[in-house]
């Protein structure tokens, strides 16, 4: 670097007595302390804090269709029950409240709008209350048969109780029926016997025999209404 | 560092008065290499392309809304809690039609995703309610800002424009669907957990017997080795979390409505357990619903004169 003469740069002999100012800054700045004013920015930071937080408004909620009708799924149902059942004797005839309703080892008859009415030996009941079924079980052409009906189906027309057991089942299933041991076979006669009593007291026997032995399960039988 | 001028900046008249070589160097997206047909001082839309006359592209956001659109629904959908299921008899054919009863309680609209500022049209609806304490401050603003009380779950509903859009805070019941239209609805299945090959993907398993030991339910080979690569292929079935995840049911008939219990009667069954919450939306699959003007007022106005 070649030194600069003054005389044509006048100015240039500042730059040394800047550069001098520069050197003796930080020796100055570590004599003394400083005492700043809180900086703006800083001071409403800490004002903030201490400010209370703003309260945001909540509004109110619509009213309820939940708490209202807590149960949908009875509400759907019962309006159901209302149409299929309205006399509510189905219910009755199932319901466990009811002392007189049909229980499991009770000789059944249901009969069907579309087809050959069906009697068994109910060996389950099986309550879910729009889909509440019986499980019927008879012997046909010397074949073990089970039925499942839904007992609010339109398609059910009447279960009737032909026998009832003389001792109250001590299971909820009697699936041990179905073992040779238990099993009661057929109970066409018994049907036929309690059909043909109906019949008397009733002065007509034209409900026509059930599930014939020798007869397949699902011919027509003759004199059916 | 940025050269300062000379002069103070208070002193100055406000930058939109300056001419721009007074201003401070700031670099400007997209304008110093190429060209643009924007605006030079205005913010730039990447919704809303302006292409001047030229062909529209086909890989951009607007092509692709475009392309979405002829599969996007007319209407906003809602949201629901499923109940559980049932069966509804037809009392003349004694048909019985297994159904699923799904409850809708305060379903509101919250808020709008706009083309212009989310880039594309959706509803949010609110379900439900959340006491406040539990709602973030953000989000209890958000809800106190558009009018609606806090929701307890919030989801989008995407519609094809803004026709769909409806007005903030508008309640929407079950009266909002049609007996006897379809809907599509979505909801999260049923979590298994960590399931084996067997259960998640109906691998057959291992025989019983022949020498096997304790790999009966064993997912077995997981590919060839050298020569068919030496290496699991990407997206091998293998055990793992089964479930809760989302599933659509598609074109699902709504067999009746209760707009006074805000019932909703669908048909067959849907994903997840009793008390999931389920999204309902009409069906793509199916023309849309014809509602007709005023119908949903006349129903309304029927619920709050038995209420």
């Amino acid at each position: 670097m070649t030194p600069t003469t003054p005389s044509l740069r006048p100015l240039s002999c500042c730059k040394a007595l800047l550069r001098q100012t520069g050197l003796q800054k930080p020796a100055a700045r570590s004599m003394t302390t400083y005492f700043n004013k809180p900086q703006a920015a800083f001071h409403k930071k800490l004002m903030r804090q201490e400010e209370p937080r703003k309260v945001i408004k909540v509004i109110a909620p619509p009213p309820s269709t939940r708490k209202v009708y807590k149960e949908p799924l009875k509400d759907v149902t019962e309006a159901q029950l209302a149409i299929l059942d309205p006399t509510g004797s189905r219910t009755n005839l199932f319901s466990k409240t009811n002392t007189d309703a049909a229980k499991v080892g009770d000789i059944l008859l249901v009969r069907l709008k579309n087809g050959d009415p069906f009697a068994g030996v109910c060996i389950n009941i099986r309550r879910r209350g729009i889909d509440t079924g019986i499980l019927l079980r008879n012997e046909l052409t010397r074949v073990g048969v089970e039925m499942w009906f839904k007992i609010y189906s339109p398609n059910v027309e009447g279960v009737e109780v032909v026998q009832r057991k003389e001792k109250r089942a001590r299971r909820a299933r009697l699936t041990y029926m179905r073992k040779p041991k238990h099993d009661i076979g057929s109970v066409q006669n018994i049907v036929l016997a309690y059909q043909k009593s109906r019949g008397a007291i009733r002065g007509r026997a034209d409900d026509g025999p059930v599930g014939h032995e020798n007869k397949g399960g699902k011919r027509k039988v003759k004199g059916k209404k | 560092m940025a050269p300062k001028l000379a002069v103070s900046w208070a002193q100055l008249p406000p930058s939109f008065l300056l001419p721009d070589t007074l201003l401070p160097l700031v670099a400007r997206r997209g304008v110093k290499y190429g060209w643009s047909t924007a605006d030079r001082r205005r913010k730039p839309n990447r919704f809303n392309q302006v292409t001047a006359g030229l062909p529209q592209l086909t890989q951009s956001p607007a092509a692709a809304l475009e392309r979405k659109a002829k599969t996007l629904p007319l209407r906003t959908g809602a949201l629901a809690i499923k109940k559980g299921m049932t069966a509804i008899y037809d009392p003349e054919t004694g048909i019985r039609t297994p159904a699923t009863v799904v409850q809708m309680d305060r379903v509101q609209v919250v808020s709008h995703k706009t083309r212009e500022k989310n880039g594309y049209f959706a509803v949010q609806m609110g379900a439900g309610w959340k006491h406040f304490d539990n709602v973030p401050r953000p989000l209890l603003g958000h809800f106190t800002g558009n009018g609606v009380s806090p929701k307890r779950h919030v989801v989008e509903f995407r519609v094809k424009d803004e026709s769909g859009l409806l007005k903030i805070g508008q309640a929407v019941g079950p009266e909002w669907f049609l007996e006897g239209q379809f809907v599509d609805t979505r909801s999260n299945c049923r979590g298994m957990g960590f399931e084996g090959g067997m259960k998640r993907h109906g691998f057959k398993g291992q025989p019983a017997s022949h020498g096997n030991s304790l790999a009966h339910r064993l997912m077995g080979s997981s590919g060839p080795s050298q020569g068919g690569g030496s290496r699991v292929h990407p997206g091998k079935k293998m055990p793992g979390n089964m479930g809760g995840q989302q599933v659509t049911v598609q074109a699902v008939k709504v067999l009746k409505v209760d707009a006074e219990k805000g019932i909703l009667v669908l048909n067959g069954c849907i994903a997840g357990p009793k008390g999931c919450v389920v999204k309902i939306q009409d069906s793509l699959k199916k023309p849309w619903p014809v509602v007709l003007e005023g119908q949903l007022e006349e129903v309304k106005e029927a619920v709050q004169a038995t209420a």
